[in-house]
């Protein structure tokens, strides 16, 4: 390949969301200086740390080219079970096992629709919503239930110094960024992801590695619907609502490709996930109308994504071969 | 193989039950069945009032399913018809009411509310067009922002708070059905014929199928694509007239709950979510098939979870037996 | 049909009255031969001959109606495409099986991962660490194989198509196959890549391969093959050592007809209008990709345009037809600019014909009736709305179809993915006729296409020209434009580099006005 300079515009929208974030960060730091605290940059990273796990794993679904709109469904329907068996006096440990349980069962359900019965993914997930939804508030009978304070505490609890949730965001991106670049596993996965077609005629077990990947993305629900319970304290009927959609959007942030193959699950996800929350921190530490907050994050992730669909142009315009050198400027 | 023999006569069972089951009737078979075997579970599933409230409650999802059908069938999805449908409603609302109406209560107030939702419906589908045609931002992203934004501008712009007082002859356009339902049908009868009859209806195929060749072939890619959209934006600000009209308050909420009913419905329909396929007439009974569910559940006296339950479940169980039936389709 | 009788070397795969029908029809009715092993056996025949029936019996893919195959003396009955692959059968397909988004050394290595604790041994499953410095080095010891210096972590993306396809050949050989085919290996490749490839067949029969080499190219087999096997209508028509046939035999077993030639006679002087010039190109440059193009094409002229692959003949293409810009110079289309886009060029009357028919030139799961009509749409239309009458519709697709004799079987609403790759082609040169084009740009018009279609649309070529378009050809077939064209231009790196009138044809001053310098 020839050496031609980079374009510094080029490079710029390479690190559209890194520094969209810092933008986002000076603006309110500015507008508020408490914005820059550790105890609030700190509280950011907390209240991401949910939508950052959901985000890990739509991170695998997106990656075979598939969606999965039921996450927010199976986290409430976790945690609606989770808060009966708290309520009744069932051990934390069980009751966490349970929100496990139900993201896997859940997955199992999606990759079962998508390979076997040859379902769209959108269609699918679209359709285990429903019936999470459902479920969720007939086990809550469409009450709220608060939990007790020992619970909160799980939430706020550290251990060397970091807050629990961290330790598990942090171990669950390492396990995953293992699986996707350290095992065959993982490769064929990315295989699978740039054309299914490809991957079933190089013999690769297509449907296994598409529904493994539901299967992690509903554990790693689970495992968010945990972090958002030990958080909030409270089942609400409208727990995890519009928590597929945080993920999807903080997936694409991060680079993610919707059609498949394309998009590394560490930093770009969690980036994401990270700029969504302290936009809506920053807005509430300078006391937004908080009816505006929608609207400013809507915009916000629309250029965002308007960035990032430029930055994938020009890459193209890049990658393409010169058919003679251009005299050097 | 890429050297397909000249297809011979499959056994002769075969034939009719495929041509059937590829057929747009296909649904509405479905949907006759399931009347039938309701009918004696429900009490007053069958009655003329029953039907009359079902039409009512399908005539928005209709429009809505229509305007989706153009964009799915140009391959690309429109997420925001929700929001338009509560900034449209909103805006209406806001124009037109008898308190602080903006239009007042002159003899042009109640066209010139219809026209500005209207505007506002073309312009949220003229925005998405553009970011997905010119800025070439996938559909779900560009619409699933523009459903953020526009719904929180709903909210916003009324602080979250309904908005009563509508005048009556304003409320009449959606709530009565004497004016919903010719409206309704000429327009999604327009948007059949737009869309099978026209260049633009083939255009609109030809987009969806692959749209490099289309390119190539001359086809105004960029303009087609927009124009998907901006009929969709425009079919949920009719849409949105019929729902404040029954609800007889314009709100920010409305229609909060339809974008799933509306995305099953054309699935259903025989719509392609990956582009270039579907017609109107099987979306017709797909939309039925979804509001006779949600009508029968709804008189069977079930719980609203167990409501949302079933109908996740029939909505899985319609797209399975929609992909078994393409399956049949492509047989012999 | 006795099986080759001058065989030194051992027979390694044996066909042995293979029947295969679908719904009835018979696709292979009883073909029988051997392959030997350190030979390169070429299978020829045209588009439905039955040879990808009779590779999909050997992959796996489908289970013969009767008869077997024995692979060195043993029945080979593989029921997936995996079990083909562990008897030791590796295909090479002419569509690549790769990932872009993975790097060379992963494709290499994408169904058996070397993993820690166990270097050597590849596994199939998922599981496990993979091990990349024994990635490194497997993927470097096949990429030896095939004789490509790249760095292994290279991402595939990066590759041309003569790497890619090497890669491929890398991958296979990896799995230490017994019998290795190649389908149709030489379309994406330039000249050199060619030879390159072919040396390495060579290489790899001496090693005591067995090789099946299938290809439209009647002189690359004749050239490169050992024995042939011709199929026609599902049987084997003739076989045996390739010496024994001429370019003449070859075609009149294929096609069951004698073709007088491979190219309908030319005569320029009839239709060529020297005064009427229908496409004029001035200094047109585009950095990176064209510099300074000028030539004129006349009204009734075919005008050939040669050039390795890269050389920027499509790219040049694209931008006469208006897809992709240039930064100088001037396009006139019958003396007046032209307009912006591919709808302003089509409205001058310029059609296109794209390199990548199923990428940008079909609709493959639309029907041939939406295909064909699809540019012509507007013309057709009643009023300013755009109204379409379907009877109007048919009737047109009835007549362009008879024109361009479409094969009769298929119906107007079938999808153009069910056709042949020779129907495919006249489907869109259909979609192109219809618009009655002034100037044609056809790139590769008969890549892919057996030997009975290529003669057609060289026909339908000519036929235009006498009624007065102008035709610009791409072709990376010397023998196409030596045979079709009035005139030639030969490209190298985005420049034209020679013009030749038909009087100065010759392969060797093409070939070395192509090289660069």
């Amino acid at each position: 390949m020839n050496p031609t300079p980079v374009p510094l515009t080029f490079r710029l929208l390479q690190a559209a969301t890194p520094l969209l974030f810092l933008m986002v960060v000076l603006v309110f730091g500015l507008l508020e200086p408490r914005f820059f605290s550790f105890s609030n940059l700190q509280g950011i990273l907390l209240q991401s740390t949910a939508t950052a796990l959901v985000a890990v794993g739509m991170t695998f679904v997106l990656l075979v080219a598939g969606v999965d709109l039921s996450v927010g469904a199976l986290m409430f329907v976790g945690a609606a079970l989770a808060g009966k068996l708290i309520l009744a006096g069932q051990p934390v440990a069980l009751a966490l096992a349970v929100m496990l349980a139900v993201g896997v069962v859940g997955g199992t359900v999606n990759a079962l629709l998508v390979t076997r019965l040859r379902l769209i993914a959108f269609v699918a997930t679209l359709g285990l919503l429903h019936v999470g939804r459902g479920l969720g508030l007939w086990i809550t009978q469409t009450r709220a239930m608060n939990l007790p304070d020992s619970f909160l505490q799980l939430g706020s609890a550290q251990w060397l110094g970091l807050p629990l949730p961290l330790w598990l965001l942090s171990v669950v991106v390492l396990a995953a960024w293992t699986l996707l670049n350290r095992t065959p596993f993982g490769r064929h996965l990315y295989a699978t992801g740039f054309s299914e077609e490809a991957a079933r005629k190089a013999g690769l077990p297509t449907r296994r590695i598409i529904g493994l990947a539901y299967v992690l993305c509903g554990a790693c629900a689970g495992l968010g619907g945990m972090v958002a319970l030990a958080q909030l304290g409270a089942v609400s009927p409208s727990f995890g609502e519009y928590y597929e959609f945080e993920a999807i959007t903080a997936c694409v942030l991060g680079g993610i490709s919707l059609f498949g193959g394309r998009g590394q699950v560490f930093p770009g996800p969690i980036l994401g996930a990270v700029l969504v929350k302290s936009l809506f921190n920053g807005l509430v530490m300078i006391q937004a109308d908080p009816y505006l907050f929608p609207v400013i994050t809507g915009a916000v992730i629309f250029f965002a994504v308007g960035v990032d669909s430029l930055r994938a142009r020009w890459l193209q315009r890049w990658n393409q071969r010169p058919i003679y050198l251009t005299d050097p400027v | 193989m890429s050297s397909a023999p000249s297809r011979p006569a499959a056994a002769a069972w075969v034939t009719p039950l495929r041509s059937w089951a590829g057929s747009d009737f296909f649904v509405l078979v479905l949907s006759a069945v399931y009347f039938l075997i309701l009918t004696p579970l429900a009490p007053g599933f069958a009655s003329t009032g029953n039907a009359l409230s079902l039409i009512t409650s399908l005539l928005p999802l209709l429009l809505l399913a229509v305007g989706q059908t153009w964009v799915l069938v140009s391959g690309g999805i429109d997420l925001s018809v929700t929001a338009t449908i509560a900034l449209t409603s909103v805006l209406g609302g806001l124009a037109v009411n008898e308190v602080s109406g903006w239009l007042g209560s002159g003899p042009f107030a109640i066209p010139g509310a219809i026209l500005l939702m209207l505007a506002a419906g073309a312009g949220v589908g003229f925005l998405n067009g553009l970011a997905i045609a010119r800025l070439r931002m996938p559909p779900f992203m560009v619409t699933l922002t523009s459903l953020m934004f526009f719904s929180g501008v709903a909210v916003w712009l009324t602080q979250s708070q309904p908005i009563g007082s509508l005048p009556p002859t304003f409320t009449a356009f959606g709530g009565r059905l004497g004016w919903a339902l010719p409206v309704a049908a000429l327009l999604t009868w327009v948007a059949h014929l737009g869309l099978s009859r026209t260049v633009l209806g083939r255009w609109l195929y030809a987009v969806g199928q692959n749209a490099r060749t289309a390119e190539v072939s001359g086809v105004p890619v960029r303009t087609v694509t927009v124009c998907a959209y901006v009929v969709s934006g425009l079919l949920a600000a009719v849409a949105s007239l019929f729902l404040t009209g029954q609800a007889e308050t314009a709100s920010p909420v409305l229609g909060q709950r339809m974008l799933l009913d509306v995305i099953a419905a054309t699935v259903i329909g025989g719509v392609s979510l990956y582009g270039g396929q579907g017609r109107i007439l099987g979306v017709l009974f797909g939309v039925l098939f979804i509001r006779l569910i949600d009508n029968s559940l709804n008189l069977l006296g079930l719980n609203f979870t167990l409501i949302l339950m079933t109908k996740g479940a029939v909505i899985l169980l319609a797209a399975w037996l929609d992909g078994w039936r393409r399956q049949l389709a492509r047989m012999a | 049909m006795t099986p080759v009788a001058s065989s030194h070397a051992p027979v390694r795969l044996q066909f042995d009255g293979l029947q295969k029908s679908f719904f009835g029809v018979p696709v292979l009715r009883s073909v029988s031969f051997s392959v030997r092993a350190g030979a390169i056996t070429a299978l020829v025949g045209e588009n439905g001959a039955g040879k990808s029936t009779l590779m999909n019996l050997l992959g796996g893919n489908l289970t013969p109606d009767a008869g077997q195959i024995l692979l060195e003396g043993q029945p080979h009955r593989p029921r997936t495409p995996a079990e083909a692959q562990r008897a030791g059968i590796a295909f090479v397909h002419q569509e690549l099986n790769l990932f872009g988004n993975l790097s060379v050394a992963e494709n290499l290595c994408l169904d058996g991962f070397p993993l820690q604790g166990s270097p050597d041994a590849a596994t199939s499953s998922g599981l496990g660490w993979i091990n990349r410095p024994a990635l490194q080095l497997l993927a470097r010891n096949r990429l030896d194989l095939v004789g490509l210096k790249l760095d292994p972590n290279t991402p595939l993306h990066r590759l041309s198509s003569g790497e890619r396809q090497l890669v491929e050949i890398a991958k296979a050989l990896g799995r230490h196959p017994r019998v290795l085919i190649l389908d149709e290996p030489t379309t994406s490749l330039s000249a050199p890549e060619c030879s390159r490839l072919f040396a390495l067949m060579r290489e790899l029969r001496s090693e005591g391969l067995a090789l099946i080499f299938i290809s439209h190219s009647l002189s690359d087999v004749l050239r490169e093959a050992d024995d042939l096997v011709i199929l026609r209508d599902g049987a084997v028509v003739a076989q045996g050592p390739c010496r024994d046939f001429s370019s003449q035999q070859l075609i009149t077993h294929m096609v069951g007809r004698t073709l007088e030639q491979l190219f309908p006679p030319r005569d320029s002087k009839r239709s060529l209008r020297q005064d009427v010039p229908c496409l004029e190109v001035r200094n047109v440059t585009q950095p990176g990709i064209v510099r300074d193009i000028s030539f004129t094409l006349h009204s009734g002229e075919i005008l050939g345009m040669a050039g390795l692959m890269g050389a920027g003949r499509s790219e040049l293409a694209r931008i006469l037809f208006g897809l992709d810009p240039h930064a100088s110079g001037e396009i006139r289309i019958g003396g007046e600019l032209a307009r912006p886009g591919p709808r302003g060029r089509i409205q001058q009357g310029v059609g296109f014909l794209t390199e990548d028919r199923r990428g940008d030139g079909l609709s493959l799961e639309s029907s041939i009736a939406d295909n064909m009509t699809l540019v012509s749409l507007p013309q057709l239309a009643r009023t300013a709305i755009g109204w379409l009458d379907p009877t109007t519709l048919r009737q047109t697709v009835q007549t362009i179809r008879e024109s361009v004799r479409l094969t009769a079987t298929a119906r107007d609403e079938q999808p153009v993915k069910t056709l042949s790759g020779g129907n495919q082609q006249k489907v869109v040169l259909a979609k192109w006729l219809l618009t009655r084009p002034k100037v044609l740009i056809l790139d590769e018009p008969t890549r892919g296409i057996d030997v009975g279609a290529k003669y057609e649309i060289y026909q339908l070529i000519h036929q235009l020209a006498d009624q007065g378009a102008g035709i610009l050809v791409i072709s990376s077939e010397i023998e196409e434009l030596l045979g079709l064209c009035d005139r030639l231009l030969v490209l190298a790196k985005g420049q034209i580099r020679a013009e030749l009138p038909r009087a100065e044809f010759q392969q060797e001053r093409i070939l070395a006005a192509a090289l660069p310098a």
